[in-house]
């Protein structure tokens, strides 16, 4: 399996402190993308500068590992699992990986690991990971499918689809709206959100906006790629805005 | 009257604060050169006794002539002041990682006092000829001299070791010395030859000398009480009756208790002046629990009594007395805690006087309660406050028993120095005789035996005619034979440096590490005195060492066609090379959770602990292998030149078991797994591993839940990790602070510390981070190296 980086955080994606993969490959494009070398299916070069030397040092973006050294050094890393922690996934796009990942999720999960996955709902096989994973983490990008598929390059349906089908299971899961200006902080976005989540809804789900941000801009040089988000940020008013209006509509809107 | 009859309400805590401020204000330690000079000055007469007795009688006669005071601010008599100089490298402003050479003086020291009408220079200099002339020193000058081609740049490093052991005074505080004079007047008339009987002699003298030192300040409390208000009359009648009973006789009180231990311990510093470094009480709380029940006193009465022990152990303006160890808590064979009341009187004394000596270590192990991670929490989370270094009993238990140590001996096993385990009162392990430098023998076996500093060749060529390449695809066998060379004549300096000591017996310990059983000095060459004895091996290097192996795999995976030109980056020290190097730096780096270094670090330490272990001592025991770096890290590092990995020449190489600094930045989770890779069970001398973590990590409001999550958060995960295949790591310090914060502590102390005493640790001590000297203040900012312990 192809993996970007990995590293514990506390947290962030999922409770506790958690083993965190990125994973090489996805089948999007964002623009705003914050792990832009993740973005190849293969892997990427990237370029860069040290600073303390200012010399530009050379990295690949991934690395292969076997199921078997990721079951390992999960198992290996129990006791840091703490306050109910465990593995994450995220990417990239985990999904893209598939079947390794579909055979590391039960192994895993047979050995009774708390697993997390962050991912962009595209998959269209994605309810057969459903019963290896605790907690999942999922994008829900632009209710218009005309904006999505001519911005992330992939349409929303399957997007929809999935999360339906979560939805009305009844399963807990975090939705993520990345809110970019520009992109989808319209009035119009808002409200296909909110009649998307009017017509399915689950008292076990969480919403988190995450305002646009520009941490990874420096990692779009470093792969020699041109990042071409001009203006993203969007104001504190509007996230609130959103946040606002998802409440009133009953959802519990979170901040990790 | 009992002692809480003649002090107030309050009054012995506050005396604790001013006694410490007074013992802070002195800038003069001369008592060891009277120590000293009283050798000198009765030489004929030592000259013609064997040299057990001689070294009794010169103690006795050094505890006649020694001036004695009581503070008004004094609870307890006695001091320790007279055995310390104003040494102490790394506290001292004066020093610099540049002026290190490797080479021990035993009469350096003698440099270190400032001449004065009193202390003419005359009279120094002629106590220092004296002590040049000593059976010990001109041995141990043979030594150095045999060796300095490969101590004077440090492939290796050795010295006689005074001070490292635990004495177990438990016997003579319940039972009082006069009893053991009777049982070793005893022994003295049935001794089997003359040997043991001048031994016993010798012993029984010394102890004698403990009752008359204790004499001398009942005498002086007496006196002091004529021009006594009536208040400290009564406090002084009290000071003189306890003297007149302890030690001779047994302790009924804690009062009692401390006050006899204080006297042993002065003697038992005086009788190894100057700088017996590193004498620990042991398991303190083990020790003085029986008492402060017996006395039926609070945890607050105890506390504040502790706080006149604690004061004993700060001398001078810098607290010179250095690395001198309490510990508390653990557990017993069956695995019980045995944290008791005591336990946290000590503790509270410790947090309430925050004193930069002496050191507290915490035992821990699966069972430990709760309530003490809770009140380490306050230590862990207060600012400029001390903190505990940690030790893992259910790891320690197990590799002591695997070392050969009784079952019935481990609970009594404790830690002098800085971390190293000896079982009290029967391990003379001669901790820091021997230092062991693999970044410069890596170094000498890629250059043919020629040092990158000075150019001067040091050792033998292991790799005579070869290619770089050659000699690189074989760079592990070639060092492995290096390593065994060095370690060779390393441990053949050791025992000779041993053996210069053994000159100057110490009949007084001996007493207490085993004497009166065996009747042999501990310092013994030929015979065991101890039931247990080995001698300590610091090994330095261990990550730079492996990451410089995994940069040559990649260099001749990779670019095998460089293989020379590496060689000639080594000796341009990078300058030129700067592509090279950050190919050399960009190979695998131990502490990221990256298998093959991590087992090649592994394999390292299996291998040259190993061959540590296999060398033999004096009395033929194992060298005992200790990957501790007690700041030498960096004098070492300034004396190894460049290395594969990418390190440049004269940086710091790596902290103990620890990766080299900013070289493991995937946080503490990976830093961890790749720590458990290591095989503890070998480092049977101990080792050292620091953790700099940021106060942010931790969101508890309190500090008491804050200790809880640090014991979640790093704790449980390093010490009591189920995933461990082996034995777990047993010894861990930590700073939680930030370099800003420290920063700003230096830029501005009077905000930070108002007191004047801002407490870190370096190593296994703890230190006031503002008596440090420049270089060490930022090898301590610069090992915080928070990217490696980030949660």
């Amino acid at each position: 399996m192809k993996i970007i980086q990995k590293g514990f955080n506390y947290s962030q994606d999922g409770p506790g402190n958690r083993l965190v993969y990125h994973m090489q490959g996805c089948n999007m494009h964002c623009p705003w993308c914050a792990n832009p070398e993740g973005i190849s299916l293969e892997g990427v070069r990237m370029y860069v500068e040290d600073r303390d030397s200012g010399r530009v040092k050379e990295k690949f973006s991934c690395k292969e590992y076997s199921v078997e050294e990721l079951v390992e050094e999960v198992l290996r890393s129990r006791a840091m699992f703490f306050e109910g922690g465990g593995v994450t996934f995220t990417g990239g796009e985990p999904t893209v990986q598939f079947q390794e990942l579909k055979a590391l999720l039960e192994r895993l999960h047979l050995e009774k690991i708390h697993i997390a996955m962050e991912n962009n709902g595209t998959n269209p096989r994605l309810t057969e990971l459903l019963p290896c994973i605790d907690y999942l983490i999922m994008d829900f990008k632009h209710p218009s499918e005309e904006i999505h598929k001519k911005i992330t390059g992939v349409s929303n349906k399957t997007v929809a689809d999935n999360l339906e089908k979560i939805l009305e299971s009844g399963r807990q899961i975090a939705v993520r709206i990345p809110l970019i200006h520009g992109f989808n902080d319209t009035e119009e976005a808002l409200q296909g959100f909110l009649a998307f989540f009017e017509a399915h809804s689950s008292e076990r789900m969480t919403l988190e906006i995450l305002p646009y941000h520009e941490y990874g801009k420096e990692k779009w040089e470093q792969c020699r790629m041109a990042y071409r988000v001009e203006d993203g940020y969007v104001s504190e008013e509007t996230v609130k805005r959103f946040e606002e209006a998802f409440r009133r509509a009953g959802i519990s809107v979170i901040h990790t | 009257m009992g002692i809480f009859e003649v002090y107030k309400e309050g009054e012995i805590g506050k005396k604790a604060e001013k006694l410490f401020r007074e013992e802070r204000s002195l800038q003069r330690l001369d008592g060891w050169f009277l120590a000293r000079e009283t050798a000198y000055l009765n030489e004929e007469e030592l000259g013609r006794l064997p040299a057990e007795m001689a070294a009794a009688v010169k103690l006795d006669k050094v505890i006649d002539v020694m001036p004695l005071s009581i503070s008004e601010h004094a609870v307890f008599a006695g001091t320790q002041r007279d055995a310390f100089a104003r040494t102490y490298a790394l506290i001292n402003p004066a020093f610099e990682v540049e002026t290190f050479c490797g080479y021990c003086d035993a009469t350096a020291v003698f440099d270190d006092i400032v001449p004065n009408e009193e202390f003419t220079r005359e009279r120094i200099a002629a106590v220092k000829d004296h002590m040049e002339r000593t059976p010990y020193v001109r041995k141990l000058k043979e030594v150095y001299d045999e060796y300095e081609d490969y101590t004077g740049e440090v492939a290796f490093f050795i010295e006689q070791v005074t001070g490292h052991v635990i004495a177990d005074f438990r016997g003579a505080l319940a039972f009082g010395v006069d009893a053991m004079i009777l049982s070793l007047e005893k022994k003295e008339k049935e001794a089997q030859n003359d040997k043991y009987r001048v031994n016993f002699a010798a012993m029984k003298r010394t102890l004698q000398t403990a009752v008359k030192l204790a004499g001398r300040y009942a005498d002086l409390a007496k006196e002091l009480q004529k021009s006594a208000d009536p208040g400290r009359k009564a406090q002084l009648a009290l000071m003189e009756q306890t003297l007149r009973k302890v030690p001779a006789k047994g302790a009924d009180s804690l009062y009692e208790a401390i006050q006899s231990y204080l006297i042993l311990w002065q003697v038992m510093c005086l009788e190894q002046a100057p700088n017996p470094y590193a004498f620990s009480v042991g398991n303190a709380d083990r020790i003085f629990e029986p008492y402060r029940a017996k006395d039926g006193l609070s945890r607050g009465e105890a506390a504040d009594l502790f706080k006149h022990f604690l004061v004993f152990f700060n001398i001078g303006d810098r607290s010179w007395a250095i690395s001198q160890n309490v510990l508390i808590s653990g557990r017993d064979l069956a695995g019980n805690d045995l944290t008791c009341e005591m336990s946290y009187a000590i503790m509270d004394a410790y947090y309430e006087m925050n004193f930069p000596q002496p050191i507290l270590s915490v035992k821990l192990h699966k069972n430990t309660p709760d309530e003490l991670y809770e009140y380490m929490g306050k230590f862990f989370f207060s600012p400029g406050v001390l903190t505990p270094s940690l030790f893992n009993d259910d790891s320690i238990f197990e590799i002591l028993r695997q070392g050969g140590v009784e079952d019935c001996d481990l609970p009594d096993y404790s830690v002098a120095g800085c971390q190293e385990p000896l079982i009290m009162g029967k391990d003379n392990g001669n901790t820091t005789n021997s230092w062991l430098n693999l970044a410069k023998i890596l170094e000498l076996t890629l250059h043919h035996g020629k040092s990158l500093i000075t150019g001067k060749k040091m050792g033998p060529d292991f790799t005579k005619d070869m290619s770089a390449e050659e000699m690189l695809a074989q760079i592990r066998d070639k060092f492995y034979e290096a390593a065994a060379f060095y370690i060779e004549k390393m441990t053949d300096a050791a025992n000779g440096a041993s053996e210069a000591i053994s000159r100057e017996p110490v009949p007084f310990l001996s007493v207490f590490m085993g004497g009166m059983d065996s009747g042999v000095d501990m310092r013994d060459t030929e015979e065991q005195g101890t039931k247990y004895n080995g001698s300590g091996c610091l090994i330095h290097g261990l990550a730079v060492v492996a990451d410089s192996f995994l940069a040559i795999d990649k260099l001749l995976a990779e670019r095998p066609e460089q293989a020379e030109k590496m060689m000639e980056a080594l000796q341009a020290d990078f300058a030129g090379y700067e592509d090279l190097q950050d190919f050399l730096l960009s190979a695998p780096k131990f502490g990221n959770n990256i298998p093959e270094v991590d087992r090649e670090a592994r394999e390292i330490a299996v291998r040259i602990s190993d061959m540590v272990a296999a060398r033999k001592n004096y009395l033929g025991n194992s060298f005992r292998p200790d990957f501790a770096t007690p700041s030498t890290h960096l004098l070492y590092g300034y004396w190894t030149g460049a290395t594969p990995e990418g390190r440049k020449s004269r940086e710091m190489l790596n902290y103990g078991v620890d990766p080299l600094y900013g070289e493991a930045g995937q946080g503490l989770g990976f830093r961890i797994l790749s720590a458990m890779q290591l095989p503890y069970e070998k480092f049977r001398g101990g080792y050292a591993s620091h953790y700099g973590i940021d106060p942010k990590l931790f969101t508890a409001p309190t500090c008491e839940e804050r200790g809880l999550q640090f014991k979640r958060r790093v704790l449980t995960p390093t010490f009591f990790n189920e995933e461990n295949r082996g034995i777990a790591p047993f010894y861990l310090y930590v700073n939680v602070t930030t370099p800003e914060i420290l920063r700003a502590v230096l830029a501005n102390p009077k905000k930070y510390a108002p007191s004047g005493v801002y407490i870190m640790r370096i190593h296994g001590t703890f230190v006031n981070f503002l008596d440090l000297s420049p270089a060490i203040q930022q090898d301590i900012i610069k090992r915080l190296d928070l990217n490696s312990t980030r949660v």
